[in-house]
């Protein structure tokens, strides 16, 4: 039971981080892959604010180490012109530097003992770490998810899904391409790194390591979220990106307990779901072509 | 209303390809003028709105709009003035998006801030009106996603989103082209109509050369980069399509045999 209960608090929080994948892989329409190193900023930030005595104001600092990354990758790319995986890689690359920097040179910070926002909450309210954890996951993933449905209703959100649409058209109307690419990657960035802040507050412990195959992971997340809810509007986009991360967790914590494969190979599964998911459409188009060669065998 | 000074543009300079696709083009247009523009494939005509709008800076010359010189303004800010649909209808519109979400993308921008809601059942309600307008059912499909609509339904969309902000100039690009006969006509019927209630700045490309000397109020045309012809009124009233062509041929002529004095 508390494998499940476990695995829904991790794909919850891990879910904010889907989110973000899913704004800048769906809907702006461009790999961002300075995902693997917003998120470990986000976390080594949270961590350095938790062992200072500032667990909330580390969240808040996490948001904003988001934001900059995101920016940096725009500004790479909008300003000058750098192939946008390319812009993420550096971005990534740069900030791998950057969290050992924050984190004081080690690779390694542990929070056991510090006063966490699940501490905070625990000793507040009386009750058990284990309840504070889910409340905490629930809410922190119903913000989100609630915030961000809202923001892609205004005027704001529906620039963005139009530049991930149609960027000619877009720079052809009044609407300023650029800025709109710095607000969306930092947005997206923004949750990946918060996701990476509640993390390392919720495990106790920051590894310079973290974020690594975070990407795979968080479109392993998108993509099984598509499989329950399909494709329809960015509302449930949104909502499918979380309920994809918490099935996501619970395919692993399934797996891992019924030993049907070793811990160290779930960087190597969560790959092949999502190679397997992307090829769906070549899959159909070597059916198609077998159905039409086969038919005319028949004829 | 748009002054269009000296123009040069030249494309792939210092290379084999270079090419001049503006040559010193200078062009006065009047407000409430609805100019169509003639001129062979390769004349400069897309190249000239393409320097309108922004999306290359030219080499030379200057561009005024509404007495503001805008030759170096960025793209989306003259955007604001300029209402543009193209000849390919893919581009004026994003296709995995709403028919109202496209509206509201060009409604809006002018009039919300940007966190207020994209759109309101006002809006709503507005939009459906100025559908209705054309009489294609579009009204009864704002939530269908733009990317269904045939070409000429695309179109119609585009130049709703163009005209519903009124714009100081409307740039016309061949833009029934794409469409079949019967609506093209009908295209071109709301075009009129727009223009006409609007009273707006427009300049319209066309290959169709009956309807340049029938549509609007001017006609000018294209070659190689240069404005050979421009007429209105009376002289325009008694031109046929024969005389644009008789006209056509012997500036080529002339510019031909320039060609051979030079190299004489
Ligand atoms: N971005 C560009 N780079 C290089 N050459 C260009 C570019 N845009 C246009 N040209 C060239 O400039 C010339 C004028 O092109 P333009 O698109 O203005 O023609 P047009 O008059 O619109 O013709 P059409 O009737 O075929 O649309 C062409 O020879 C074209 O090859
Ligand atoms: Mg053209």
């Amino acid at each position: 039971m508390t494998l499940w209960i476990g695995s829904l608090q991790l794909g919850l929080l891990y879910g904010i981080m889907a989110i973000g994948i899913y704004i800048s892989f769906r809907i702006l329409n461009i790999p961002d892959l300075t995902a693997e190193g917003s998120f470990t900023f986000g976390l080594a930030v949270s961590a350095i604010f938790t062992v200072n005595g500032h667990p909330f104001l580390g969240l808040i600092m996490a948001i904003i180490a988001g934001i900059i990354a995101g920016n940096v990758t725009a500004f790479l790319q909008t300003k000058l012109f750098i192939h946008p995986v390319l812009a993420g890689i550096l971005t990534m690359s740069g900030l791998y530097s950057i969290n050992l920097w924050v984190m004081g040179g080690s690779s390694n910070l542990s929070l056991i003992g510090q006063d966490t926002v699940f501490k905070y909450v625990q000793n507040l309210s009386g009750l058990d770490a284990n309840s504070v954890k889910t409340i905490l996951a629930i809410i922190s993933a119903l913000i989100c998810v609630i915030i961000l449905i809202l923001f892609f209703k205004t005027q704001l959100g529906m620039c963005i899904r139009a530049v991930g649409d149609n960027e000619a058209m877009v720079s052809a109307s009044s609407i300023n391409v650029d800025r709109t690419k710095f607000i969306g990657f930092g947005i997206s960035n923004a949750l990946i790194a918060l996701s990476g802040g509640l993390i390392a507050q919720y495990q106790g412990y920051a590894d310079i390591n973290s974020g690594m195959g975070i990407l795979v992971v968080g479109l392993a997340s998108v993509i099984i979220g598509e499989v329950f809810l399909g494709k329809r509007g960015v509302a449930v986009g949104v909502c499918s990106a979380v309920l994809g991360s918490v099935v996501y967790r619970f395919i692993i914590a399934w797996a891992t307990r019924s030993n049907f494969f070793p811990a160290y190979m779930l960087k190597l599964i969560s790959a092949i779901i999502v190679a397997l998911a992307l090829a769906i459409p070549a899959i159909k188009y070597y059916k198609e072509i077998r159905k039409i060669k086969g038919g005319d065998k028949n004829a | 209303m748009l002054k269009v000074e000296n123009l040069k543009k030249t494309f792939a300079k210092n290379t084999p390809n270079e090419h001049l696709a503006l040559d010193n083009l200078s062009l006065d247009v009047k407000a409430g003028e609805f100019i169509t523009v003639l001129g062979s494939n390769g004349a400069g005509k897309s190249t000239l709105f393409n320097a309108v709008c922004g999306t290359f800076l030219p080499d030379g010359g200057k561009i005024i709009l509404d007495g503001k010189d805008i030759t170096f303004e960025c793209e989306h800010k003259r955007a604001k003035s300029i209402g543009r649909v193209f000849q390919d209808p893919m581009r004026g519109t994003a296709p995995n998006m709403t028919i109202e979400e496209n509206l509201a993308l060009a409604y809006s921008r002018k009039y919300k801030g940007p966190l207020s809601w994209a759109i309101k059942n006002k809006d709503r309600d507005f939009f459906r009106s100025i559908l209705s307008e054309f009489g294609m059912g579009l009204e009864d499909r704002l939530k269908t996603k733009v990317g269904l609509l045939s070409g000429g339904q695309r179109q119609v969309v585009t130049l709703t989103m163009c005209t519903m902000v009124t714009p100081k100039l409307l740039l016309l690009d061949e833009h029934t082209a794409a469409l079949d006969p019967a609506t093209a006509d009908k295209v071109m019927e709301i075009t009129n109509d727009i223009v006409k209630r609007n009273n707006l700045t427009t300049l319209m490309i066309t290959h169709n050369m009956a309807q340049a000397l029938t549509t609007g109020t001017r006609t000018i045309m294209l070659d190689s980069g240069q404005i050979i012809m421009d007429v209105a009124g009376a002289e325009r009233d008694k031109m046929t399509i024969d005389d644009v062509l008789e006209m056509y041929s012997q500036k080529k002529k002339q510019s031909f045999a320039n060609d051979r004095m030079l190299l004489n």
